[in-house]
Formats: C-alpha cells, sequence, structure tokens
C-alpha cells in the first residue's frame, strides 16, 4: 500500500449529483478526494426538458437552492434537486470546474464518456511539467439519483482497491479487468501526465 | 548542540515547531537547518517530511549559500527507510542540481544509487527527476567549454543512467515502463533540434534542444547526440508495436508520440506511420474496454497532431485514420490547423485544396501537382521522408498484384489462421467497406498490407529503406532517385483518403480482403520477435513470460493432468491400449503425492468391476516398491493403497459382485490395517456374510497367517451385534470340524470361558479403547461376550461341559445366574444321552449343583428323563448329594417308591418349585404333550401327601400340596376323590386331613353330598371323635351339609352329639325342629337320650349323660357297622314314614286354617320359601365353596397352620352373609306348616336366585383378589433360579 493516500478527483459535467455523489461517499470513507464538473456551466432539471436551470461556475451551491426554492418549491422537493443541493452545500460552497483546477492527481474518475473526452482534452492541452502520472478512469453512469448513488459504490469500491495495491501503476490494469468482469461495465482507462 | 537538539527531543512533535516558529528572530539560517536537521534525524516520517521540507526551502531557496554546507546530511537521508523520505531526497536532489549544476558532479551518483533502489515509486521518481536533470546535465556540460575528469566521468555516468533507463523499458513494472517512456520521449526531444514550426511549451522555452548545442563543442558531439535520439525513437517505436504492450504503456507511448510530432515535426512521419501500424495491429492481448480505450486516446493524439501545422503532409493519413476511429468530419474539420494565421506560406492554396479533396472528390491530376510543389519544400526534412517511404514503396509494389484472382487466394490461405475467436480489436473497429472493388479501395487495400509488411520487416520498401539508410550514412544526403518513389507515394495517400467517401460494387471481395488482413499479425510474429531481439529482450526473458507458479497452481496443474489421463481411459481403450495404459498408470501413480492417489483411487472405486485391473496393478506395483527395499521399507504405501481400495468398497453401497472378496484374496499382503478393515466390514450388519465368506477364505487359503485371520473371526463372535455374531458363530462352528483348526478355536473358546472366573470382566472384552474400564463389574453383555463362542462349539464337542462346570463353580453369583440362562441351548442339542453329560451329573463337582440341576430341567423339559439320566441322578441322590431338588427333573423316571419317599421333601421346597414338582407328578406341565406317565397317578398322589408323616413334613406344606392337587381339577374329578376319600377312610388310623379334604371335595363337586355323608357315617362307626382333628373337621362338615347332615347327626352317640352342639349351639334348633317334623312313630326312633341333648338346655345334664351315651353308642355303632349302607335306607324309609304321618295330621289341621281366605297363597310362598332353602343350599354351597376354595391359597398365607378351623371360616362367614337362609330359618319356626315339596312357584324361584346372587357377588370379590396367586406364576428357568438362589444363599450363610 502507497504512503501517501490516493488524491482522486471525481468529475462530471455540471459536480452536482454524480460527482457529488461520489464525492459524498469517497469523502466518508477518508479519501482526499475533490469534485468538478467539466461543462461549460453548471445545468440543472428545469420545469421542462428544453428549460434547464443554468448557473455558472461560481454560483454557490446555496445560491442556487435559494433560487430554486424560490423558483418552484414543490417540483424541486419532489425531484430531488433541492435535497441534492442541499447535500452538496454541506461538502464544499461551489461547483468547481475542471479544466480551472492546476492540482495534482493520482486518479480522475469520470461519470460519462464525455466527461472523460474533456477532461483527457484538458490533461493533454496542459503543458507538461512533471511527467507525473495521472490516471483517467471513466465510470459510465446515468445522471439519475439512484445510478448515481450505485455509481458512487462502484467508484469508491474501485478507489478502495486502488488504494490496497501495493504499486497502483503496475496493478491497474489488472484490476480494471478484474473489475470490469466483476461489475459487467466497461472502463475506459488511460494515462495522462502532469 | 548536541545538548540543546536533545531538548528538542524532549519535547512533543506541536512543541517543537513552536520553538522553531519562536526562534526563527534570534536564530541565524545555519542554526536552524542545523536545528531542524537534527530532529529530522529522530522523528516520524509524516514530521520528517514536514521538516526536510523546511531545510530544503531553507538551503535552496532562501540561504543557497548553505546548501553546499548541509548538502551530505541531507543527502544521508537517501539510506532513510520511509520510501516517502527517499523520494524527497531525489525531489531534493533535482532542486539542488537545478540550483548550483556544479553539484551534478556529486549528486548524480546518489541519484545513480536510487534508481536503482529497490521501491518502484522511488526508482519511478528517480526517472522523473533524470527526466529533469538530463536537460540540466546536458546544458551544464555545453555551458562549459572545458571539461574536467570530474565532469566527464559525470557525463559518463548521465549517459549510463539514460540507457538504463532506456533498459527500464522492459521492466517487469508497468508503472517504470510508463515512466521510461516518458523519459525517452523528454530524451528524443532534448536530442533533436527544435525546428521553427515546433511547439515549443511555455516552460520549456529555455531547455536545451540539440539545436542548442555547438556543432563544434569539444566534448558533446552534436551528431552523436543526434543519432541517439534517433536511436531512442527507434526504440520508443518498436516498443509500440511489441504485441504484448500494456494498454496503459501504449496510451503514454501514444501521448509521447504525439508530443513528439508536435515538438519536431520532422518525425512526424514515423509518428503518422506508427499511428498506423497501430491503428491496423492493436495489440491482441487488449481486452475490449482496453480497445476503445487506446483506440479513443489514438484519436485524440490524432487530433491534436492534426492541429499541428506540419501535419499537413500526412492529412490524408489522419484523417483515415481519424474516419476510421469514428470521427465526425466536423470534428476533423474543427482541428485542422489554421493555415494562414500559422504559416504564410506559398502552400496556402494547395492546403485548402487538400481540404477540398476530403470533402469533394479528388482529382488526381491535381494532386499530383501539389505534391510535386510540395516536396522541394520538404526535402530540407531528409529523416521524415525516408522515414516514410518504406511503406508506401511497398504498397506500390503492392497495387498492381491485387488482382480479384490474387485477393481471392490471398482470402482462401489466409482462411486457415483466422483465430477461432473474434479479436478484441477487430470487433471494435470493424465497419463494412463501401467501395470495395474500385481502384482507390485496392490502393486502399495495398497500403494497409504494405504497413502489415513493413511492421513485420519485409516487403521492398523495408529492402529499399535499408539500402537508403546505408547509403544516408554514407552520404548523408538524400538523393533525388527517391522524389518519383515519394511522389508517387503522395498520389496513393490521396486516393486512400478518397477512397473511404466512394463507393464500389465488389463488396464481398473486399470484405474478404478486409477479413484476411487480421491474422497476419498472428502469424508473422515470429519473424518480428526476431528482428526486434536486439532490444526487445523482454519477449524472451522467461520471467515475462513465464510467471513461477504457486504451489497451489502447481498442484492444480497436476491434479487436473492426471484427471485427464484417468479420463482418457474409454479413448484408450478404444485405441486397443488400455493394458498398457494400466501398466504405464500403475507404475505413474507410484510417484504420486498423497491428493493424486486419493484421486486415482477416487476413479478406481467409481467403477470398481471395470477398474480393478488398474487397483491390482497399482497395488501389485506398490507391493514391488516395497519388497525392493525389503528389510527395511515399511508397507505403508502399499498399504495405504490396499486400505484405500478397500475402505473405498466398504463405502459404497451393495458390492454383491465379490469384488471385496477378490481384492482380499488377490492382495499380495494383508496387512495389520486390511485387517481392520475387512473385520470393519465383517462388522457391518448388511455385509456380514460376504466379509466373513471372505474372512474364511482367508483363514483356509492363506495358511502362513491363518491363525491371526482366525482370530479376528473368533473375535467376531463375542460381537455386541446380534446378526454379526451369529453369522460368526455358524462360521466358526464349520471351521471347528476341520482338524488344523479345532485346537486354536477350542482353546480361544476356553481362554474366553476362562475369563468368567475374573471378578471384573478383563479389558479384553471392550475392545482396546476402553482399557481403562477394567474395573467395571460384570454385566449380561460381557458375561455372554466369553459364553457365546464356547457355547456354541458345545453341541459339537461335548467334552467342553466339563469345563464350564469348573468354571461355574469359581465364578460369581451374577455369572452363574447368566450362565444357567445361556445354556439352555446347547443343553438341549447335546441331548440327555450325551455320555459327558452324564458323566458331569455323575461327578457333579461340588459349587455346579445348580448348573447340574439346570441341565437336567433342561433336558426333561421338553422329554420323559432316558433311563440312564435317572440312574445317574439318583446315584448322585443317593450317594452324594441328597439334595432333593435333584429329582425333581427325573420325577417321572423314579419309582413309585421314592418318590413317596421324597415327597415330604419336595413339597417342603419354594411353592413355585413345588408347583413344578406337581406338574410333573400329575403331567400337567405347561399343557404340553407330556409322554412322559407318571408312576405316581393323582388318587396315590393326593393320598401319599396324607399320609405324609407329620413329623418329616409340617402340616403347612402339606395343606399347601393337597390345595395344589385340588387346584387340577381336570386331574382330581369327583371320581378321583371319591376313590381318594374312600381309601383314606379305610386307613386306620385316619389321616389328618381326612376331613378338610372331604370338605374341600365337598365343595369342588357339591354332587358328591351323599356320598361324603356315608362316608360322615362311616366316620361316626370309626368313632372319629378320638380324632381330634379330624372330629372337628367332621363337625365342620356336619355344619356346612346341614339339613343333609342332621341324619348323621342323630347317628352320633349323646356325648358326641353334646360335645358337636358345645361347638356349634346353632345347630342344636335346627336338628331339634328337624326331628320334631318326624312323625310321632319316627321320632319315637329317636332314643330319649338324644332327645334330652336336643332338648336340654342346662349343660351339666348332658356332661353327666355322657359316659352313658358314649357306651351305648359304641354297641349301637358297632353293631350296625357291617351293614351300614342297610341302615341308612332304614332310616330313609323310616323319614319317609314321618313325612308321611306328618302330612295325614296336617290334612287334619287344615279346615282350620282355611276360614282365612288370603292365607293359602301367602302360606304357599312361605311354604315354599321353608323348603326352598331346604333344597337349594347345596346350590348356594357350591358357589360359595367354589369362592372359598379359590380365596384359599391366600388365606392360608396369613393363618397358622390350624386346619379344624381353616376350612370352617369360608362357610361361616357365608352363613352371615346369606340372611335370606336365616329368614327362612325364622319362618320356618314361625310356621310350621309344610308343603309339597314338588311345587316351585315364581317367588321361591327369585328367592333362590336372590340367594345366588349375593353368593355370585362373593364370587367377584374372590376374583379380584386371584391375580394376587395368578402373578407368581413364574416361568421354568426362574424357578430354577429361585432354586438356585436359595441355594447360593444357604451357601452364604453356611
Amino acid at each position: 500500500m502507497p504512503l501517501s493516500p490516493l488524491r482522486v478527483a471525481v468529475v462530471c459535467s455540471s459536480n452536482q449529483n454524480r460527482s457529488m455523489e461520489a464525492h459524498n461517499i469517497l469523502s466518508k470513507r477518508g479519501f482526499i478526494v475533490r469534485s468538478f464538473g467539466t461543462g461549460t456551466h453548471v445545468k440543472l432539471p428545469g420545469p421542462a426538458p428544453d428549460k434547464p436551470n443554468v448557473y455558472d461556475f461560481k454560483t454557490t451551491y446555496d445560491q442556487m437552492y435559494n433560487d430554486l426554492l424560490r423558483k418552484d418549491k414543490e417540483l424541486y422537493t419532489q425531484n430531488g434537486i433541492l435535497h441534492m443541493l442541499d447535500r452538496n452545500k454541506r461538502i464544499k460552497p461551489r461547483p468547481e470546474r475542471f479544466q480551472s483546477c492546476k492540482d495534482v492527481f493520482d486518479l480522475v474518475v469520470t461519470c460519462e464518456e464525455r466527461v472523460y473526452d474533456q477532461v483527457l482534452e484538458d490533461l493533454n492541452s496542459r503543458e507538461q511539467e512533471t511527467c507525473q502520472p495521472v490516471h483517467v478512469i471513466n465510470v459510465d453512469i446515468q445522471d439519475n439519483h439512484e445510478e448515481a448513488t450505485l455509481g458512487a459504490f462502484l467508484i469508491c469500491e474501485l478507489c478502495q482497491c486502488i488504494q490496497h495495491t501495493d504499486d497502483m501503476e503496475n496493478d491497474i490494469d489488472e484490476l480494471l479487468q478484474e473489475f470490469e468482469e466483476k461489475s459487467g461495465r466497461t472502463f475506459l482507462h488511460t494515462v495522462c501526465f502532469y | 548542540m548536541a545538548s540543546r537538539s536533545e531538548n528538542i527531543v524532549c519535547m512533543s512533535v506541536a512543541s517543537q515547531f513552536f520553538t522553531q516558529d519562536d526562534g526563527v528572530d534570534n536564530m541565524t539560517t545555519t542554526e536552524r537547518v542545523v536545528d531542524l536537521l537534527n530532529q529530522a534525524a529522530l522523528i516520524s516520517t509524516e514530521s520528517k517530511l514536514t521538516i526536510l521540507k523546511q531545510v530544503q526551502e531553507l538551503i535552496i531557496n532562501k540561504d543557497p549559500s548553505l546548501l553546499d554546507n548541509f548538502l551530505d546530511e541531507m543527502i544521508a537521508f537517501q539510506a532513510d527507510k520511509s520510501i516517502e523520505v527517499r523520494k524527497f531526497v531525489i525531489g531534493f536532489i533535482e532542486e539542488a542540481c537545478k540550483r548550483d549544476n556544479e553539484l551534478l558532479l556529486k549528486l548524480i551518483a546518489n541519484l545513480n544509487m536510487l534508481l536503482r533502489d529497490e521501491n518502484v515509486n522511488v526508482v519511478k521518481k528517480a526517472i522523473l527527476t533524470m527526466t529533469q536533470l538530463y536537460k540540466v546535465a546536458l546544458q551544464w556540460m555545453v555551458r562549459s567549454r572545458v571539461i574536467n575528469d570530474k565532469q566527464d566521468s559525470c557525463w559518463e555516468m548521465v549517459s549510463d543512467m539514460v540507457n538504463d533507463i532506456n533498459q527500464l523499458l522492459d521492466s517487469d513494472n508497468d508503472g517504470i515502463r510508463t515512466h521510461a517512456i516518458k523519459f525517452i520521449e523528454s530524451l528524443i526531444i532534448t536530442l533533436s533540434p527544435r525546428m521553427p514550426d515546433s511547439d515549443v511549451p511555455k516552460r520549456q522555452e529555455n531547455d536545451i534542444s540539440l539545436d542548442r548545442v555547438p556543432k563544434d563543442h569539444p566534448y558533446i558531439k552534436y551528431d552523436i547526440l543526434c543519432e541517439y535520439g534517433k536511436a531512442a525513437l527507434e526504440q520508443l517505436l518498436k516498443f509500440m508495436v511489441h504485441p504484448a504492450i500494456s494498454s496503459i504503456n501504449l496510451t503514454a507511448a501514444l501521448g509521447s508520440l504525439a508530443t513528439i510530432a508536435r515538438q519536431r515535426p520532422m518525425f512526424m512521419s514515423e509518428v503518422i506511420q506508427a499511428y498506423e501500424t497501430l491503428h491496423a495491429n492493436l495489440p491482441p492481448t487488449l481486452a475490449k474496454s482496453q480497445v476503445s480505450s487506446v483506440r479513443k486516446n489514438l484519436k485524440l493524439h490524432l487530433l491534436s497532431v492534426l492541429k499541428h501545422p506540419s501535419s499537413v503532409e500526412f492529412h490524408n493519413q489522419i484523417t483515415t485514420l481519424l474516419l476510421d476511429l469514428g470521427t465526425q468530419q466536423q470534428e476533423i474539420a474543427r482541428n485542422m490547423p489554421n493555415l494562414k494565421e500559422s504559416r504564410k506560406r506559398p502552400r496556402d492554396e494547395t492546403e485548402q485544396g487538400l481540404k477540398k479533396i476530403k470533402m469533394d472528390t479528388p482529382l488526381v491530376e491535381d494532386d499530383e501537382d501539389k505534391d510535386l510543389e510540395v516536396m522541394p519544400a520538404m526535402s530540407a526534412k531528409s529523416s521524415a521522408q525516408s522515414a516514410q517511404t518504406d511503406t508506401d514503396i511497398t504498397a506500390e509494389f503492392l497495387q498492381p498484384l491485387l488482382t480479384p484472382e490474387n485477393v481471392a487466394n490471398l482470402v482462401l490461405i489466409s482462411m486457415v489462421y483466422l483465430p477461432e475467436t473474434m479479436p478484441a480489436s477487430f470487433q471494435a473497429t470493424y465497419t463494412p467497406v463501401e467501395s470495395a472493388g474500385t481502384d482507390v479501395q485496392i490502393k486502399h487495400l495495398a497500403r494497409l498490407m504494405a504497413t502489415q509488411m513493413t511492421s513485420a520487416g519485409i516487403g521492398p520498401g523495408v529492402e529499399q529503406m535499408k539500402q537508403q539508410k546505408v547509403e544516408q550514412k554514407e552520404e548523408k544526403i538524400s538523393k533525388p532517385e527517391n522524389l518519383p518513389i515519394i511522389r508517387r507515394m503522395y498520389s496513393l495517400t490521396q486516393g486512400q483518403a478518397i477512397s473511404v467517401v466512394g463507393s464500389g460494387a465488389t463488396v464481398n471481395l473486399q470484405e474478404k480482403i478486409q477479413t484476411k488482413r487480421w491474422p497476419e499479425p498472428i502469424i508473422p510474429a515470429a519473424p518480428m520477435r526476431m528482428v526486434g531481439t536486439g532490444i526487445r529482450k523482454k519477449i524472451f526473458r522467461l520471467n515475462d513470460v513465464i510467471k513461477a507458479l504457486t504451489d497451489v497452481q502447481i498442484d492444480n496443474l497436476k491434479l487436473n493432468a492426471v484427471r485427464r489421463i484417468l479420463q482418457s481411459e474409454r479413448a484408450v481403450a478404444c485405441s486397443g491400449a488400455a493394458q498398457v495404459r494400466v501398466k504405464i498408470l500403475s507404475r505413474m501413480v507410484l510417484e504420486f503425492d498423497e491428493i493424486l492417489k486419493s484421486e486415482v483411487l477416487s476413479f478406481i472405486l467409481e467403477d470398481m468391476r471395470n477398474r480393478i485391473d488398474l487397483a491390482f496393478a497399482w497395488l501389485y506395483q506398490e507391493y514391488n516398491a516395497y519388497l525392493s527395499h525389503f528389510p527395511d521399507g515399511s508397507p505403508d504405501d502399499y498399504d495405504e493403497c490396499l486400505i484405500g481400495l478397500l475402505a473405498g468398497l466398504q463405502e459404497r453401497p451393495d458390492q454383491k459382485d465379490g469384488v471385496f472378496s477378490r481384492l482380499v484374496l488377490e492382495a499380495p499382503l494383508i496387512t495389520d490395517t486390511a485387517l481392520e478393515v475387512i473385520r470393519k466390514y465383517c462388522e457391518d450388519e448388511s455385509r456380514s456374510y460376504l466379509g466373513m465368506s471372505t474372512l474364511r477364505d482367508l483363514i483356509f487359503k492363506r495358511p502362513a497367517r491363518q491363525f491371526q485371520y482366525l482370530h479376528v473371526m473368533l473375535d467376531l463372535c463375542s460381537h455386541e451385534k446380534d446378526k454379526v455374531r451369529q453369522q460368526a458363530l455358524t462360521f466358526i462352528k464349520r471351521m471347528y470340524e476341520r482338524e488344523q483348526l479345532r485346537d486354536y478355536i477350542e482353546k480361544f473358546a476356553l481362554n474366553y470361558l476362562q475369563l468368567l472366573v475374573h471378578p471384573n470382566p478383563p479389558s479384553v472384552l471392550f475392545g482396546a479403547d476402553k482399557d481403562t474400564e477394567v474395573a467395571a463389574p460384570w454385566t449380561e453383555e460381557t458375561e455372554k461376550q466369553c459364553l457365546y463362542l464356547y457355547l456354541a462349539l458345545l453341541p459339537q464337542n461335548h467334552k467342553l461341559i466339563h469345563e464350564l462346570a469348573s468354571v461355574y463353580t469359581e465364578a460369581i453369583a451374577d455369572i452363574k445366574r447368566t450362565v444357567l440362562r445361556a445354556i439352555d441351548q446347547p443343553i438341549r442339542g447335546m441331548g440327555m444321552n450325551s455320555p459327558e453329560l452324564l458323566l458331569l451329573v455323575e461327578n457333579c463337582p461340588k459349587g455346579a449343583e445348580t448348573l447340574v440341576t439346570r441341565c437336567l430341567h433342561i433336558l426333561t423339559d421338553k422329554a420323559p428323563p432316558s433311563p440312564e439320566l435317572v440312574k445317574q441322578v439318583r446315584d448322585l441322590y443317593q450317594k452324594r448329594l441328597p439334595d432333593v431338588r435333584f429329582l425333581i427333573p427325573v420325577l417321572n423316571g423314579l419309582e413309585k417308591k421314592e418318590i413317596i419317599q421324597a415327597l415330604p421333601k419336595l413339597i417342603k421346597l419354594n411353592p413355585i418349585v413345588v408347583k413344578e414338582v406337581f406338574n410333573r407328578l400329575l403331567g400337567t406341565q405347561h399343557g404340553e404333550g407330556n409322554s412322559s406317565v407318571s408312576p405316581l397317578n393323582p388318587g396315590e398322589l393326593l393320598i401319599a401327601l396324607h399320609n405324609i408323616d407329620s413329623t418329616k413334613c409340617d402340616m403347612k406344606s402339606i395343606i399347601k400340596a393337597t390345595n395344589l392337587c385340588f387346584g387340577e381339577r381336570n386331574v382330581y374329578t369327583s371320581e378321583v376323590l371319591a376313590v381318594v376319600m374312600q381309601q383314606l377312610m379305610e386307613q386306620n388310623p385316619l389321616p389328618i386331613l381326612l376331613m378338610r379334604t372331604v370338605i374341600q371335595s365337598l365343595t369342588m363337586y357339591p354332587r358328591l353330598g351323599g356320598f361324603v355323608m356315608n362316608i360322615l357315617s362311616r366316620l361316626i362307626m370309626k368313632q372319629v371323635w378320638k380324632y381330634p382333628k379330624v372330629w372337628e373337621g367332621f363337625i365342620k362338615c356336619c355344619q356346612r351339609t346341614k339339613p343333609q347332615s342332621f341324619q348323621v347327626l342323630l347317628q352320633l352317640p349323646p356325648p358326641q352329639l353334646s360335645a358337636v352342639f358345645e361347638k356349634c349351639p346353632e345347630l342344636r334348633e335346627p336338628l331339634l325342629a328337624h326331628v320334631r317334623s318326624f312323625t310321632p312313630h319316627q321320632q319315637a326312633h329317636i332314643p330319649s337320650s338324644i332327645m334330652v341333648i336336643l332338648e336340654a338346655s342346662s349343660k351339666q345334664e348332658l356332661q353327666t349323660d355322657l359316659p352313658q351315651m358314649e357306651e351305648e353308642d359304641k354297641e349301637q355303632i358297632v353293631a350296625s357297622r357291617p351293614a351300614s349302607q342297610e341302615m341308612i335306607a332304614v332310616r330313609l324309609a323310616q323319614e319317609k314314614a314321618l313325612k308321611r304321618q306328618l302330612e295325614e295330621e296336617q290334612k287334619l289341621k287344615q279346615p282350620r286354617k282355611t276360614t282365612v281366605p288370603p292365607t293359602p297363597s301367602l302360606e304357599e310362598i312361605m311354604d315354599f320359601r321353608e323348603e326352598g332353602p331346604e333344597v337349594e343350599t347345596p346350590t348356594i354351597f357350591i358357589s360359595m365353596e367354589e369362592e372359598s376354595n379359590l380365596a384359599e391359597p391366600s388365606q392360608d398365607k396369613t393363618i397358622s397352620a390350624k386346619i379344624s378351623v381353616q376350612p370352617a371360616l369360608p362357610t361361616m362367614s357365608l352363613d352371615r352373609k346369606s340372611p335370606e337362609v336365616e329368614q327362612g330359618n325364622t319362618q320356618e319356626k314361625a310356621s310350621s306348616v309344610p308343603d309339597s315339596p314338588n311345587k316351585e312357584s315364581n317367588t321361591t324361584k327369585e328367592a333362590v336366585n336372590g340367594a345366588t346372587t349375593t353368593a355370585d357377588g362373593n364370587v367377584n370379590e374372590a376374583k379380584g383378589k386371584s391375580p394376587e396367586t395368578t402373578a407368581e406364576d413364574i416361568l421354568p428357568a426362574e424357578q430354577s433360579e429361585e432354586l438356585m438362589d436359595q441355594d447360593t444363599v444357604e451357601k452364604q450363610e453356611s
């Protein structure tokens, strides 16, 4: 087991549901974890599919919460958005954008292929400095509360397994294969360098 | 200083930091550093890192002048056991060297050491650092114009390390390889010139690259470095096409290549070609998800390369690849470099033209023009050209060859090599080709094939390139000859790009060609490896390919291999090599370990019948192995094999086919444990027969160890399971007939028998495991265990009986009892004519009397005793052991005299025994047809009882004995009793019990009444009053039989009559009434002396009269004795006359009585009532007496033997209980009017019935008591036990 704890980033598009759910669980399990979104904006479901609530990444969860509370308390209570925001604001003040974060991670877990692509694009477009590797793994999670919870546990299990390997870089390939077999999902996985 | 640090150490970590902060103002930097270092040496890893970081900050950034001073102290931490600390040291080295390049001289050695660290993370960190420091070192070298020795050796070491890191591409560790890739990437970039069109990351702007290396540097040679860089690229490319590359390495390498392509566009063609190759030959080892990851990466990097302005020449290839990877046209377009902005060049037009080509249908003519224009511009980049061509040349070469016929042949040939399952990469990448068959498509195909061939190192292109390289090395200037080829190549690539867009007809062919393409990398894999030998050691290092198997895996593999061999049974049998297989297999098994052997064993057991050959082959092999090591070796393996087979068979359900026996009988050696298994088999109830017959065969057929097997069999004879024991006994009995086994069996049986002598059962009986319970007392179970075998043999060898007798005498009572119970069957089997048995009876050892008695009983139980037996018993009884009990079994064989002689002793025995005696004598034994005829007939017996001398036997016993006789109603019929009474009466003196017997006979058979009266009369003649007991009985009898007895009473002489009245005053009144009822004429016959007694109320008179009367009576009796019968007849006649007189008198009186009309009927009733009792009393007596008879035995027990009282008792109580009779009597007094005795009315019947019912009630009461007596009926065996008990008690007492 590596001496230093794994530095994990969980990334979804709006840093609201999937990444925050995973963030929540991972931090409870003692990981050094951060969560991000890759989208240009933070989007939350609105009264109709074509009318999402759009915020920028500077808006705090609290503000969003109050905004939605004001707009339609019943709707957002009923679809769990308020509850989610409430949970999020207890974890951190506002959503963060992956592309704006220059911190170094050991492992980046994305929740959707599109997000994975964006993360790779971002990491590859950065200038290389230390050549320190970062592993990017995509775990496809549908953007709803139930799947987010299930996905979060899967991510958590994955992270725990990786954390417990003697030599993460050497074992991660095999580990993922096993995980794929076990969970019946496929994971995209690549390595980038800082 | 030291004391100071000590002080600090004593404090907590937190306080240390506090002191540090506190001391910032006071301390100099040096002091602080010293302080921190001292702390760091002594504290835990985490805080150590914090402190070291502080030191680093202080000596590198705050006061670099201190760096040199503390360098050694810092570097000392490289030996720290913490990984993190070692990694930190590496980081420090990097920082330090960057700060002061001179330090490289010193530190590079440390870094080199850390590069060889055992921990992969430290090594990785070292590689990362080396990536940076290589550039630093190079720059430093380049800067210094004069190179000293130190620098020289330092650089040499750097170069060595670079080589080492390059070698790390073959490391076992994925992570290390990844780091090595990144290092090589950086190395390539450093060792190649930065071009105007190179992407230069801002941070690396100042980094050294080949273009900054002066070509005239005295030490650093530009060309060498350049070549080195190219070699590194070559190495990286080789690495990338390795078929077993991991997905992470591949990803890293793809990224590195993209970086290289962007930063060093001169390598772009190699990179693109590598991408192409990779795309066509994705490593087969990749999983599906990894394939998609890699493709995604490839796409990403292609797009990033596409963005680069220098990619223009390769746009066609890149676009084709991107489209193959599923990229949208728009996305490709979006990533096209904005050429106008980035490069102000005359090529702009053509570039745009190219762009169009991708969208629209291309014009080959145009392309060629463009190419011609492009080439001069490109010519400067010689390396790019040369690298690009080999694939193209081959493609060019192939294109005309791809006729439909050839292609079809290729497809057919390659079909053979198709993998069984579709590779994941193929599945992920396959898209149907639309433009098949067109020229464009053929060109595309030619190019794809060329890629494959080039990567495999074959084809004209490769050949040419080799040549070219050689030429290039010589001349270092590219030849213009290449140009046309290059140009042609371009036209091809363009065509390829078009082909995707265009459409064709021969889809099928195309598809086949497409399919065919995939397996190729699998076939040429070998030559490819050959080519790569120099660099790619990895493939051939055994460690890479073969992982040491764990013990478990090895075992599994072995096991599976053995299983396959075993399962091939049928296949081998079909080929006719079954025998050979068995031979080989059995030899092999010998070498196996436990697990494998058990596997083989279970295989054999699965189908024992058909695999018995194998079983025997194995068994004999094991035996052979044992023999070959003979005296030293132990037969353990053999034993195990045999046991395994036998035990396995034992567990199987029904084995009727005798495989077990066969195995046992054919096994070369039966070990002790195997014998134990056989024994267990025998102990299994359901298989005991099979087991024992096997054992028997062993006994007969293996004389060497015969007795060992026999011993087992004998042991089984005392087995606790009945069935097993019986089976074993049957076998032993049969074996007993064999001469050679006889002695052993006999000895064994006798040994066991002898065990009974011990006060406690010896441990032998409990089996080995229960050794400790030696002190346990004998139980019936253990006792029997000792007996079974012996008793089984007894009927076959009668001589053995004497042993039993001698053991018996010594054994304790419990064992004796068991013996007595157990010998029943065997003794019966011996029969009473057995000379040995007779001998036993004759000798009857002291203490074995009960045994002998028991034997006698058993023998005579069902059959009459034989004369020999009787003779022996008689001798025994008369000469040695005068115990009458011996006689009982042979009673019927004795003479009458002897029986009568023994009778007093016999009846004194236990009541049950007495009963048995009587049963024997009366022939009422168990109701079974007893052929023996008792020498005494029942009458004689009863008479004999009466004649027993009371001095020899107490009355009580005699009475009990007579009661037993009376109990047998079937035997003692009224006739028999009458004869008995008659004979008894004639005896002189009269037997004491005479009257008792008379009364009992009368109660049993009331119809004997008349006969009894006769007896009574005759007794008077015999002056019965002279026998006080009989006299007493006489009175009782009269009392009981009144009014019949009145006649008899009247015959008594007056003194005796008064004595009767004295005894029974209540008789007087009825008798008087009776006499008064006589006619006067009749009354006249009654002597006055008697009338006086009848009427007298004063006893004095009676007493005075008595002597006289006695005299008179005597005379009368003596006179009348000869004709007693006639006298009775005379009296009866007198009575009749009297009656008639009375009737006449009554007729005279009648007119008076008729005046009262209702009375006649009443009188009638009264009359009948009067008469009723008279007539019916005997009837009542029957029932009453029956009751008393039944109840008597129980009364006997409580009442002391006073016969005179006893018989009277029931009658007395009866009289009290029948008030109707009394009533009748009283009424008789009240009205003395007799009526016709022949008339009966309903009322009388009722009255009589009433009387009988009350009597019945008593009967029931009596029946209620009867169970007490019946419960005492006990089996003969128990009788003898009782017998024996008495015996032992007597013994103990004595």
